[in-house]
């Protein structure tokens, strides 16, 4: 059997070694290639540089822990800036699995970094139900589907709540989303109908998808998969865990290439062969 | 009777919904926030209907010893030592340092995350096995491809300062040309099937 004929048949076990190998060693031997920021980030960033202190940036947490190496450190880096603003912010998620990511992202940013104040500078309203309904009644009135925030305090008793009514009284919306519900029923059902400004931090999967909003102008801003979220700490200068895993990333992708480049040699070779 | 009343249900909620959009004053928009409220009462109830579906199915997977039946009862153990861990406590049971919020960081987020990430295990063994550059289309494919996997790493940046900028042509022309077609033809898909549903022509999801 020649070396061409082995490597075509090659036991995809070897494939998954590989892979494990890309990816672990640059945790090891880091190269620390600068991450450059993008235009959709960038966006992002500076309509959060532009608000007003004390203005209301609505994070949404539409994600569940296996889309959390991507998405959580861009909520974290978001987090941070709005801190950093002085801005105030309001926590919600329409995945239930989610809620403990935003409340562990909150107490990592507000409370240990930025010792902010629970119920004046930012609040958080857990598990939604309802997907695109609830958004449609969000904007109209926050405190009707906000009855009780997640640890059962009334609305009314949050002081940051008193000037937050509706879709008007809120920035900014920023979902951090994986699937459905998420981006998709911000755009239609929330921006459609109270054209605030609204952004994204997906997946890399998903972010090609969410171009064409950009364009519109319905998102102001997106931040795609892990290297969006290293771009967002970039830009909020801090280095978490989306800029160390760029290693491991850049690792990966080269290998992918590596292996598309010689699967064509062997089927150039084997067709040639023909 | 049994297919009438759905029917007259869907044509007379999806008559007025569509009404609504264009009707937002009192009387109509009252009614329609009290039909909204329903729905997520009606959709808080899912969680409970998925619960004790996911339940049934595996406790008959059980009782019939049907194949991988042992990996059923890790299920019902794992789902019924959360529920009592998320409920045994009320509130206090999400704080820091809770049984539950322990297995939830310590078990469901490297559980989930490991699955997700098995993707990429498998999208590198496809790639070698499947992408190959057979005709003029599928290798422009690869090309942007290899082009987008470059632009989106520091790596790649380091071998050549433009690719990132490339990357975002790609991404902001191209692509949002096919998604935005895509997405159109998805859409008004979407609108026939709904004015089928509301006309009482579809009815494959009654059955």
């Amino acid at each position: 059997m020649s070396v061409i004929e082995k490597l075509s048949k090659l036991d995809r076990r070897y494939v998954f070694l590989a892979v494990a190998i890309a990816v672990s060693l640059p945790m090891f031997f880091p190269l620390g290639l600068p991450v450059e920021v993008t235009a959709p980030v960038k966006q992002l960033y500076d309509v959060i540089e532009e608000l007003p202190e004390r203005s209301v940036v609505l994070i949404s947490i539409d994600y569940d822990p296996s889309g959390a190496p991507e998405l959580q450190p861009a909520t974290l880096a978001i987090l941070r800036h709005c801190f950093k603003r002085n801005l105030r912010v309001l926590v919600l998620g329409m995945w239930a699995p989610g809620v403990p990511l935003g409340m562990k992202a909150l107490d990592e940013v507000a409370v240990k970094e930025f010792n902010k104040k629970y119920g004046v500078d930012y609040v958080n309203f857990g598990y939604r139900p309802g997907g695109a309904i609830f958004l449609v009644n969000l904007g109209r009135d926050v405190h009707d589907v906000c009855r009780t925030d997640v640890y059962g305090t009334p609305v009314d008793e949050l002081p940051m709540m008193r000037d937050v009514h509706s879709a008007k009284d809120i920035a900014l919306v920023v979902t951090m989303s994986m699937g459905v519900p998420g981006s998709d029923q911000w755009i239609f059902y929330y921006q459609a109908r109270y054209r605030g400004k609204l952004a994204t931090a997906q997946t890399a999967i998903g972010a090609p998808r969410y171009y064409p909003y950009l364009q519109t102008g319905q998102l102001v801003g997106l931040i795609g998969g892990m290297k969006g979220a290293a771009e967002y700490e970039r830009l909020v200068k801090t280095r978490g865990f989306a800029s160390i895993g760029m290693d491991s990333q850049s690792a990966a992708h080269m290998l992918i290439i590596g292996l598309v480049v010689l699967g064509n040699f062997i089927f150039w070779m084997e067709k040639r062969k023909k | 009777m049994r297919l009438q009343i759905p029917l007259a249900i869907i044509l007379v909620m999806g008559i007025f919904t569509l009404v609504t959009a264009f009707i937002p004053a009192k009387p109509i928009a009252d009614v329609n926030q009290l039909l909204r409220n329903w729905y997520i009462g009606i959709i808080t109830f899912f969680i409970f209907l998925g619960t004790f579906n996911l339940a049934r199915v595996n406790i008959n997977k059980i009782k019939r010893r049907r194949r991988d039946w042992g990996y059923s009862f890790i299920l019902l153990g794992c789902l019924a030592l959360m529920l009592f861990l998320g409920f045994y406590k009320g509130r206090a049971s999400t704080e820091e340092g809770q049984p539950f919020m322990y297995l939830y960081f310590n078990v469901q987020f490297p559980l989930g995350a490991t699955m997700y990430s098995l993707l990429a295990f498998f999208v590198t063994s496809a790639s070698f096995r499947a992408f190959r550059a057979r005709n003029k289309e599928a290798l422009c494919l690869l090309l942007a491809a290899v082009i987008i996997m470059l632009g989106r790493v520091p790596v790649g940046t380091a071998i050549w300062k433009g690719f990132p900028s490339v990357t975002e042509w790609i991404m902001n022309y191209p692509n949002a040309a096919a998604k935005r077609g895509i997405s159109l033809g998805i859409d008004l898909g979407l609108i026939s099937m709904a004015l089928r549903m509301i006309l009482g022509i579809e009815r494959s999801y009654m059955q």
